[in-house]
Order: C-alpha cells, then structure tokens, then sequence
C-alpha cells in the first residue's frame, strides 16, 4: 500500500466547484459589460479596465511579497514565493479590478483616468481587503470603496459636465446633453412636470444607446446577460438582484408621486429608475458579494430590501446616483445582520420560560 | 400501494454519482475468509462482554460476546472454527475495541435459534435482542431497543433512501429480496403494533419503486435525489410531515425509522433464527478493479474483501530519471529504456459512505455490523485539497437540512471560542451528514470544526 494515502474527516467527496472556480465565472459574467463598455466608449475603456485589473493584481502580489515577516527571505528565493502565489491566486483581485474599472466612467481626461485608477486599486486591494485579512475578510466591498476613494479624491470624477453627482449615475459625456445623460437625475430633479417620454426611452436604458456613464453600466443587456450566466452557474440566488431592482424601483415610484400639492402615482417611471445608473450593475455584481452579504436568507431578505430603500431614498433627495455609498453602508451593517438574525434550526423547540419565584 | 411522491425540504446537496460503479452488479457470496476478527463493540452504547476463551471451538451464529447494559447487543461467530485470541485492538475509528479472532476450519457449521412461526409482539422482540439485530444504516442502534419504545408508535418508516453515493448495498438487496424486507417490516410493526408502514425509495431506484408498489399494505414515497435524505429527520419530515424536536427520539412522534437492511435481518432472524453475523457490503470507487456487492461476514479483513474484488487498479509511472541500459557488445551499440513502475491510484480508503464513513489508514481493519461499504477511492474522487480562506459565501448555510450556519462554527472554533462557535452555529442540532463541507468551494474542514465544538460541548456536561 502506498503511504500517499490521506486520512481526514468525512466528507470523502467533495464539490468541483472552487473559490477560483466561481471568481472565473464572475470574470466570465462581466465579460459581456465589458466588452459593452469597450464598444461604447472606445479603446480608452478597454485601456482603463486593463489598467485596473493590472493595478489591482499587482498590488495583492507586492503585498503578498512585504507582507509578514521574512522579507529578505522571501528576496532570496522570489521565486518560491513567486510559485507560492500563483498557487493560492483566486482571481478575487481581478474581479474587483474589474469592477473598478466598470464604474468609473471615461471622461474627455480619459488619461487621467488612467492613473486615477491605479490609486483606486491600490486602495481597494491593499488598504480594504488585504490588511484586513486578504481573501473573505474584507469589511466592505474593495470594488466600491476604491470607486468612492476616487470619487472623493479626484473631484473631476463627481463633477464632470457640471453636474454635480453624475459620477455614480450614467455620466454626461461633453458630447451629450444634460437630460439625455443624466437620465435618472434629471427625471428626478425635474418631478413629474417633464412627461417620462422627454427622457430616453426604457429601450435606449436597457442598449445603453445614447446613455453616457460609467464603462460597464450603460448596457443594461450586457449585464443582464452577466446576470443571467452568473444564475445557472449558482454563483448568486436568481432572487437577490430581482427583490433589490424591484424594491428599488416601487420606492422609487412612490417617493416621486409626492409633490406638494398632489399625488400621482405613475408606474412609468418603474423601469426608468430601475434601468439607469448603477443599480443594476450593482445589483447583479456587488450587492451579492459573498463576503460582504449576510449568510442566512431572512438576513439577505433584510439586506436587500434596504439596500434598495435607501437607495432609493437618497437617489430621491440628493439627486445622485449613490449605488456605491448604499453598498458600503450595507456591507458595514452586514456583520450585525449576522450577528441577530440567526437561523432558527430545524425541529426547533421553543424554549418555555420558567417563572422566577414559583 | 401507488408511489407518491414526498415533501419538499430545504438544503441538501446533489453529490456526483459513484452509484454506477456496482449499482448493477448482483450480491454475490464472498467466499469464507480464515479468520475473522469480530469486534465486541458493534453498536451504540456500551460493548458487549466477550464469553469466550482462546482455544474455545465456536459454531457459526454462536453467542461469543453477551450485551452489557440497556443500549449494547449481543456479538456472534461468524463463522465455525476455534477462537485464537481476544486482544485489544485499535478500530477504524480511533477507539480501542476487544476483537474476537476466529479461525475458520472452512466447514461453516450454523447454529442458529428455533425459527418462529406466527410470532406474537413479545416473541419478535426478544428474537430481536437474543439474535443482535442493530440499526444497518450506519449508526448502529440496537434495533431492541428502538422496538420498545415509551409511548405508542403508530408508523414504521422504511428507509430505503440509500442517499449516499457510491453506496449500493441497499438497492440490491431491495431488488433482490424484496419479499424478505417486506415480510421483516411487517415483523417490526406487528412488534410495535403499529398500523402503517411506509418506504422511502430515492426516484433513482425506478426498480425499487416498481418492486414495492404491488405490496398494498405499504405506502410507497418516491424521495428527490438528494442528500441527505436518508437522514432520520429529515426522512420522517419527508414522508409524515413531523418535525422531530432537537433532543426527542421519533418515537415521541410516533414514528419509527427502520433500514431496509434491518428489515431483512428482522426477518431472517424470525424465519430461520439467524443471528445478525453477515451482510451486504459494496465495494466500490474508481480504484477498486472489480466493483462488487458482497455478502460479508461480520469481522472479514478489509484486505481479503478487497482482494476477492481484484485488488487496487495501477497505473503505469514512466520514472525519468532512471533508465535501464541494454548494451548490445554485437552490434555494439546502447539503448536505453525508461523505467516503469506500477503504482496504485488509490488515494482515500473509506469505510462506510463518503459522506459519513471513516478514513482508513490502511488495510488492516475489519468490518462491523454497520459497515455498509469498503470504498477505494481515486485521486479524481478523493477531494483531498488543501483549504483556501473562507468566502463566507452561505452555501454551507444554504445546504444544510438542519438549517443551522455551519461557517459560524469554524469562525469561532479555530478561534477557540466554542461557546460562541455553539451558539451562532446552533452546533448541538448538527446531524454531521457532511453536506456543508461537500459543497464548501474554499474546502474548508467544517465538520471537523464541528465535531471538535460537539466535543467541548459534551465534555463540559
């Protein structure tokens, strides 16, 4: 017999499916966006996004070699170390530089951009997930908070075109009009007294034909598709974007019925507000991040349902786009969710509580 | 009675087949091994007390250890010869049992109890307990006890689920002597005056499900492929609609589990007085030569077994460093060949299912009662990976059928925090069938966190 042969616990079968495994298909699902977004917004896009992915491998890769202890160890055989970590790589940081670089939107200072995004990643890999522990530690999604360092580092990203808060939502590029790009804003900004046909048209949203914004979230099919591959692999649960974008749009509906004076209750405005900015990429794509959701379903019920009101919410009162903000929000609240709402077992019996003094 | 199909409930996990491999390889009779070493602790409880000395000749089917308590069985021969030794022997898994060692003089002589005929409920449970009948599905309760219950049972569920991959067992001796499973059933309900008897067959058994819907005092429940329905709550939830409650038996509900192959044993012990001494293992995986289902007697070596079934498969290894050189002086010229050498490609040994069973070190073992299965599996099979950071991506959570949060338990255990780790991971309701670990992506040790918090838990009681 041969002493190759491993004793562990049951069980002794185990699932194909690997961490690397499911971070392949969310880089396979946001493929289609990608590639929107290159179509849409040129070479520039594809130059960012590969910029990005770069940036974020390549910092997990120098924080890995720093990292502990041993540094001059580690500089003498880099190449074990490199081997090492080709080995343990799970493509997580080539998702998030992905991400990044899909809601971040190319401006005429596309060059710019461009080394903006370097510090973006730098941020979200190094500072948000690997000093808290690297790979399922991290606090809250490194995709969004890279997104919202830049937003609040670079000012050029928020107010670009001169509309403040464009920079989350569809983007007005210099060569599109204010109410053409900044759909959602301007919908919302401007009330009901505008009818909803003045806008783009709910087809136009879903193509991202005539919508300036952010590179992977201006083709609505694009993502749908990434949404769809992402639901037969069982990588997310088909419910949780769908209960996120139809909270978020009813919220919507009803907080724009109110105006002073009267109430009005248009159901046209449903698929405007679900179809523009970023809510669905962010739905599909960072919402259900497996480290950064709750586990239990009453917990994703809960974080689902107020991710899209407050979303919704502050969509309605600061007139931005502030997909990213929600995220952070919600993934901060996340470890309390956890915390509480704790599953009740199977053949559970409720305890009955004795009364003190009998 | 017609197949119906059974309740929805939530988690499980779909493994990949193995069933395949010996699914429709018939049971065949493995020849008599030369000694068998029968363990004395082959259920539940306390061990059964050994009455035999060395030199002593034994007949097949005799009394060789005497139960010892309310929950232990009785030990039988099982096979005829001369008892060699008894010593203390470390068990496939990890605890010291007193083994049993037989010679077998190769004449097989039986003695068995008085067959009964038209039974009364006393008469059937005390050839229960006089013949060592425990629970065949792999936990090995001592059916005695489960056939006297402290309150009225009024159903007798059949598990004929068999959900395990790679485990046959229970299939072929379903298709096989289905008139003997039906017969023990209604022995055991007769025991237990109970009025309904209902199977559970997975619907990837059609042939089962065939075989049993002429029988019309059976309820026939068709179960979704799935794992782990043959678990005891979750089958009795499946086809009766009753949740057990964390720490009641089934019988408080009125319901009693029984494995299909305890119901052939329940029968053949009232027919023909047959003491539980053999049964139904398959031998399977992808480096086994021969996957086989086979008559086993209790105590056979895990060697033997494996190699009436052909032994491992090898492959061939092309060693490239070394080569011979042949010189032909003739010709005078050199050739040189690359060295080949066999090697097995077993890379796990399991006895019992891949989701519940023991890892064995090595060959050295032998079978129980409960040992349903000897599994050899390949390096493609065995998932033996080293495990990557958790994801905390819930789908441990999502599989389990005891709805509990099994990442909990491994966040706090390998902090050493196992109060914590037992109260967010709810541990105490864990039924430990494997299916968080199986679907775990990062390959994460759970049920070994598990069990080191259920360990904390019983040792502080």
């Amino acid at each position: 017999m041969d002493n190759s042969i491993v004793i562990s616990t049951p069980p002794h079968v185990k699932s194909k499916r690997t961490t690397r495994g499911i971070m392949l298909d969310v880089c396979i699902a946001l493929a289609p966006a990608a590639i929107a977004g290159c179509v849409f917004f040129g070479w520039q896009a594809l130059l960012i996004i590969l910029m990005s992915v770069f940036a974020c491998v390549a910092t997990e890769f120098v924080y890995f070699f720093i990292a502990n202890k041993g540094f001059s160890e580690k500089c003498k055989n880099a190449k074990a170390v490199c081997l090492r970590w080709t080995k343990q790589f799970d493509f997580t940081s080539v998702v998030t530089g992905l991400i990044l670089a899909m809601i971040i939107p190319t401006t005429d200072k596309w060059y710019q951009v461009l080394y903006e995004v370097i510090f973006g990643a730098i941020f979200a890999i190094a500072i948000v997930k690997m000093l808290f522990g690297g790979t399922g530690k991290n606090l809250v999604n490194p995709a969004a908070a890279g997104r919202v360092f830049m937003a609040l580092s670079f000012t050029h990203l928020v107010a670009t075109s001169g509309f403040v808060g464009a920079s989350f939502g569809p983007i007005s590029d210099s060569s599109l009009v204010f109410t053409d790009a900044t759909n959602l804003a301007g919908l919302l900004t401007n009330g009901l007294d505008i009818a909803p046909s003045s806008y783009l048209s709910p087809l136009d949203l879903l193509l991202g034909t005539g919508v300036s914004g952010c590179i992977g979230e201006t083709c609505k099919l694009a993502i749908i598709i990434g949404y769809v591959y992402l639901c037969i692999r069982g990588v997310i649960k088909w419910w949780q974007p769908l209960l996120f974008l139809v909270v978020l749009g009813f919220t919507a509906v009803l907080l724009a019925g109110f105006t002073f004076d009267k109430y009005t209750f248009d159901i046209a405005l449903f698929l405007p507000s679900v179809l523009s900015g970023g809510a669905l990429f962010g739905a599909v794509f960072m919402m259900p991040d497996y480290v950064t959701s709750p586990k239990g379903v009453w917990g994703q019920l809960l974080y689902y349902v107020a991710g899209a009101i407050l979303l919704a919410l502050l969509r309605h009162f600061t007139r931005m786009e502030v997909i990213s903000f929600v995220i952070l929000l919600m993934n901060l609240v996340t470890p309390l969710i956890d915390k509480y709402l704790i599953r009740r077992p199977f053949g559970y019996i409720r305890q009955k509580k004795h009364k003190e003094g009998k | 009675m017609k197949a119906v199909k059974g309740r929805y409930y939530f988690g499980g996990v779909h493994p990949r087949g193995g069933k395949e491999l010996a699914q429709d390889c018939p049971t065949e009779v493995m020849p008599l091994p030369e000694e068998v070493a029968v363990s004395c602790a082959q259920s539940l409880g306390k061990p059964a007390e050994p009455i035999v000395k060395a030199g002593q000749t034994v007949k097949c089917g005799e009394l060789i250890a005497k139960s010892d308590g309310a929950i232990s069985s009785d030990v039988f021969a099982s096979v005829s010869g001369t008892v060699t030794e008894i010593k203390e022997l470390t068990a496939a898994n990890g605890a010291i049992e007193s083994f049993i060692f037989i010679k077998s003089d190769g004449k097989d002589e039986k003695a068995y109890l008085p067959p009964l005929t038209e039974p009364d409920a006393e008469a059937i449970k005390a050839r229960i307990r006089d013949c060592g009948i425990v629970g065949l599905g792999g936990a090995g309760f001592p059916t005695a006890v489960k056939v006297a219950p402290k309150t009225q049972v009024d159903t007798l569920i059949v598990n004929g689920a068999e959900c395990e991959p790679y485990l046959t067992c229970d299939h072929r001796l379903m298709l096989e002597r289905t008139d003997e499973i039906v017969r023990g059933a209604r022995y055991v309900a007769r025991a237990l005056g109970v009025t309904s008897i209902i199977i559970g067959i997975e619907v990837n058994k059609p042939d089962c499900i065939a075989k049993f819907e002429p029988y019309e005092d059976i309820k026939v429940v068709k179960l979704a492929k799935k794992y782990p329905t043959g678990g005891e709550k979750q089958l009795a939830y499946i086809t009766t609609g009753k949740r057990i409650g964390h720490g009641r038996l089934p019988a408080d509900y009125g319901i009693t589990v029984q494995n299909v192959a305890t119901c052939f044993a329940v029968c053949e012990a009232v027919e023909q007085g047959k003491p539980l001494y053999e049964r139904v293992v398959t031998v399977s995986g992808k480096a086994v030569k021969q996957p086989k289902n086979l008559w086993v007697r209790v105590g056979t070596p895990v060697q033997s077994i494996i190699d009436y079934c052909g032994g491992e498969v090898t492959e061939q290894i092309i060693e490239k460093d070394l080569q011979t050189v042949k010189i032909d002086v003739k010709n005078k010229t050199a050739t040189s060949e690359n060295l080949v050498t066999e090697k097995s490609t077993v890379k796990k040994v399991v006895q019992g299912g891949p989701m519940t069973g023991v890892a064995l070190a090595d060959y050295d073992c032998y079978t129980h009662k409960t040992t349903s299965g000897i599994l050899l599996l390949n390096k493609s099979e065995a998932a033996a990976e080293e495990p990557t950071p958790c994801l905390n991506c819930g789908k441990c959570a999502d599989v389990c059928p005891m709805h509990l949060m099994p990442m909990n338990t491994a966040f706090y255990s390998a902090a050493g925090d196992f109060e914590a780790a037992a109260k967010y991971g709810n541990t105490a309701y864990c039924i430990e069938c494997g299916a968080c670990e199986y679907i775990c992506p990062a390959k994460r040790p759970l049920i070994q966190a598990i069990r080191k918090t259920k360990a904390y838990l019983r040792n502080k009681k």
